[in-house]
């Protein structure tokens, strides 16, 4: 009882409810919350997003890491015989072009595949952004055994894409997935219990707007000087928003066979990456991958998994149980949600020579790998009939 | 597991609800239990350490008190003493013995391959082999023996001191133990504001300082001298406001439980000399140094040479204390010096007479305050700087700063022309700030306005607290700074 009237009188519990109160009433109004694309920084993803939604809806969206982006940037910057700005370049002429001779059908491409996206990002994407007035007629997904073995993932809460594609929908459903991590679970349902927590993004980026306006005016920047520039800044603060990326910074530029880039080992980072078989990695990220295909599905949405080559050097790298789980596991979840799927795992079309390293194909290698996507398409008649949007006679003429 | 992370907001409410609802005689087991899976989250295996240093000092410390013979009773303390320091030194300065070594091979052009120890430093080794030292000290000086283990384990753990200190003294804290303490808010509300301070300091303060520190002091080639000024305050800024910040939520987590632990800090930039400053900074270690090194090494009542060498010895350890490197050696050195000089500056103004008219003008004790600042500052660039090299390049640039403020202008200033993150142009307001603060908030205490401030002072304070802690914590803070010692 003694301990009872001693609650009321603490100015701590005084100072919780307050507390308490303040982020409720500031959740209801909603008060400093941004729009999800409002994003502080842009990394790739950051970029990728922003572009999306300024595009009119794409028929084709890629989607994939960088085993699918590299390739296609590469192709264009090929192709349309100039250097090709990666973040800001998110469409396959090469693909749009060639299709378009193939099938005389007239798409529009967007290229979704991201460094290091994983499957949950994949998830993500498909959920909370190729819906509605943006929902393509075809996914073409590809994936490698990357995508859902990296021991070098912590969570699939902890890639660069998650921190954007998280702003665009509720992750309550799947946050059991996405955070296995208690600590980081206990994160995200603090963020949903307190309103100043779960928003701080958002608040702090707010905070740090008005205190920047007011130090331009207190501390301006001095007569004939210029901001440092970002490469010298990233010099100085190496961890300082690492997936930062401005235009101009990431450049794919043509090439011919005989000056391509040197072939690059990255095997030593790859073996950190498969050093074992983590089995919650390899479920979690295969069940977003199911329910990446499923979602696509009951959108009307028509995917193509395209599973992509690899070097022989890299997939020596993988023990049998390791690269069986992969294929089997990615052959078996297209198979059963209706996917086409191009197997292209286990080529032998694709040699060293058409690797920029031991997982990225060049732009050479990625020519020959889309002219076979293309070939196959351009005569699927499920992926064909799921372009809704284009011309009927040009539609016609090809059904 | 840190301070600053959500295990411990998972952790401390339930060590604390848990500690208020069983009876008495199982909360220091209890406590014992919390603070060994504490330190265990980090590296279990260096849980055995802690509990194998702490059964060996509670058995071997007895041996001291039981003999009369003083010979024998020296004996058995420098044998605690070393099995002591020969742990703390085979954990923490193996490798710099060893780079010593083939230093020194070197010179003889021995070419030496120093072996691959794996040798990971235990958090908190320095500051519990430091308290294991004190008891031992003290009994031998014939106070008391701790009699029940539980008690004297606890004393080596506490959580919220075992990291960082401050470093306890065993008589101040065992009797705490036995008092069967009844639950009071009190604790509560004086433990969370100590906590939500302390997380303010750090969160809010150091680890924004930090991204300006790191900068500059990994590439001062790419900032002028009047910067590295700037930067060198906000390193002092940013080292007290980390352990400041983590001494303040160690006494309030303490607090919770109704112990009291010691201050560590008071104000130490409105010291007026150097001595002043060891006696405001960190002050649970230099009291230790004191104690148990300037002391038996002859402290002050000695001749003035042998009380330099005293001063100097106690500081270059005190120094080497905080890390394994050239660097930490020079700073303790450098603070040998500066209490030398400092002594040497007051006998000769002594000498002249004007030591005591000078000592009771204001404005002269302001001057002392500002020109010992500066001192320190230079101080912490041996502290701060990676390597001793880059220590001395630092100074030759801060150096060259009376020549170019003579024709000043703020385009020296490179932290303005770094608008983004926006902490490299607020120094040049946050470091004045900061600096004013200290003598405002030196008022406040005078005029007590800390101990009884008004109910809705207080509670609007933590609001205020909670709020800017919600919003603006990071995603990942860096660890304290002296959880690496």
């Amino acid at each position: 009882m003694e301990s009872m009237k001693g609650l009321v009188k603490t100015r701590f519990a005084a100072a919780l409810l307050t507390f308490s109160l303040a982020a409720a009433f500031a959740g209801y109004f909603q008060l400093g919350a941004l729009p999800a694309q409002s994003f502080p920084f842009l990394s790739w993803t950051g970029w990728t997003i922003q572009d999306f939604l300024k595009q009119p809806r794409p028929n084709v969206v890629f989607l994939g890491s960088s085993l699918m982006l590299v390739p296609l940037d590469g192709v264009d910057a090929d192709y349309m015989n100039k250097r090709v700005d990666g973040s800001q370049h998110h469409h396959s002429v090469y693909f749009e072009n060639q299709f378009d001779k193939q099938t005389g059908l007239s798409l529009r491409t967007f290229n979704f595949a991201l460094p290091g996206e994983m499957p949950s990002d994949g998830y993500l994407i498909v959920k909370n952004l190729l819906t509605g007035e943006k929902k393509p007629d075809v996914i073409v997904y590809g994936v490698g055994p990357r995508d859902f073995l990296d021991n070098m993932l912590p969570s699939p809460s902890a890639t660069d894409p998650y921190r954007f594609l998280s702003r665009f929908g509720d992750i309550t459903p799947i946050a059991g997935r996405m955070m296995p991590d208690w600590n980081q679970r206990l994160d995200f349902e603090l963020g949903k219990a307190c309103y100043f927590y779960g928003k701080r993004a958002d608040l702090s980026e707010l905070g740090t707007r008005a205190a920047s306006s007011t130090l331009d005016k207190l501390v301006p920047l001095p007569a004939n000087t210029k901001t440092i520039s970002f490469d010298d800044r990233r010099s100085l603060m190496p961890d300082f928003r690492p997936c930062q990326i401005l235009a101009g910074q990431a450049w794919f530029r043509p090439s011919t066979a005989a000056d391509r880039a040197n072939f690059v080992d990255n095997l030593s980072e790859y073996k950190k990456r498969y050093a074992k078989m983590k089995w919650e990695t390899y479920h979690s990220q295969l069940s977003f991958f199911a329910d990446t295909l499923k979602e696509a599905k009951a959108n009307g949405i028509k995917v193509v998994v395209v599973t992509m080559p690899i070097t022989e050097l890299n997939r020596s790298l993988l023990s049998e149980t390791s690269w069986n789980a992969y294929k089997n596991g990615v052959l078996s979840v297209a198979k059963n949600s209706g996917a086409t799927t191009l197997d292209f795992s286990d080529s032998k079309d694709f040699t060293q020579s058409d690797f920029g390293d031991t997982v990225h194909l060049h732009a050479g290698g990625g020519k020959r790998l889309f002219d076979m996507i293309l070939a196959k398409l351009s005569k699927n008649q499920e992926v064909l009939s799921a372009f809704t949007g284009l011309n009927i006679a040009q539609r016609g003429r090809q059904l | 597991m840190l301070f600053n992370s959500l295990q411990y907001l998972v952790f401390l409410p339930t060590v604390f609800l848990l500690y208020w609802l069983v009876p008495h005689r199982l909360r220091v087991p209890l406590l014992l239990v919390a603070s060994y899976t504490f330190y265990m989250t980090w590296r279990p295996i260096y849980g055995f350490l802690i509990f194998g240093l702490t059964l060996g000092n509670f058995l071997l410390v007895p041996l001291i008190a039981k003999t009369d013979v003083v010979k024998h009773k020296k004996l058995w303390l420098s044998l605690v003493v070393a099995v002591n320091l020969i742990t703390l030194g085979i954990f923490k300065y193996a490798y710099f013995g060893m780079d010593c070594m083939k230093s020194g091979m070197n010179l003889f052009h021995v070419n030496w391959h120093e072996p691959h120890l794996h040798i990971l430093l235990p958090l908190g080794i320095s500051f519990f082999v430091f308290e294991f030292i004190h008891y031992a000290v003290e009994v031998y000086r014939g106070k008391p023996l701790v009699n029940k283990f539980m008690d004297f384990a606890l004393f080596a753990s506490f959580f919220p001191t075992q990291i960082a200190g401050p470093i306890k003294r065993y008589r101040d804290f065992i009797p705490q133990l036995d008092i069967p303490a009844k639950f009071k808010w009190e604790y509560v509300d004086q433990g969370m504001q100590l906590i939500l301070m302390g997380l303010c300091k750090k969160v809010l303060l150091a680890d924004n300082l930090t991204l300006v520190v790191q900068a500059g002091f990994a590439h001062p080639e790419k900032f002028s001298s009047i910067d590295m000024w700037l930067i060198t305050y906000a390193f002092a800024f940013q080292i007290f406001f980390d352990f400041a910040g983590y001494t303040d939520i160690a006494r309030g987590s303490a607090l919770l439980f109704g112990y009291k632990v010691p201050i560590n800090f008071n104000l130490p930039y409105l010291a007026a000399n150097a001595a002043e400053f060891w006696n405001r900074w960190h002050i649970s270690l230099s009291s230790w140094l004191r104690d148990y090194l300037f002391i038996p090494l002859g402290g002050s009542r000695c001749s003035v040479p042998k009380l330099y060498r005293n001063l100097f010895i106690t500081m270059a350890l005190g120094g080497l204390w905080h890390g394994a490197a050239n660097h930490y050696l020079l700073w303790g050195v450098y603070q040998g010096l500066l209490l030398i000089a400092h002594r040497e500056y007051v006998r000769i103004m002594q000498a002249v007479g004007l030591h005591s008219s000078l000592v009771k003008s204001k404005v002269y004790h302001w001057a002392s305050v500002a020109v010992t600042f500066q001192f320190v500052c230079v101080g912490w660039v041996f502290f701060r700087a990676e390597t001793d090299q880059s220590a001395w390049q630092i100074l030759a640039k801060l150096a060259h700063a009376p020549l170019d403020l003579l024709h000043f202008s703020t385009a020296q200033l490179s932290v303005l022309q770094i608008r983004d993150p926006i902490i490299f142009p607020a120094i040049v307001l946050l470091i004045p700030g900061l600096m004013i603060s200290q003598p405002v908030v030196n008022w406040l205490n005078n005029k007590k306005f800390y101990l009884n401030p008004p109910w809705p002072v207080q509670v609007a304070a933590m609001v205020a607290m909670l709020c800017v802690l919600t919003i603006f914590s990071p995603d990942t803070s860096p660890k304290f700074i002296y959880f690496q010692f």
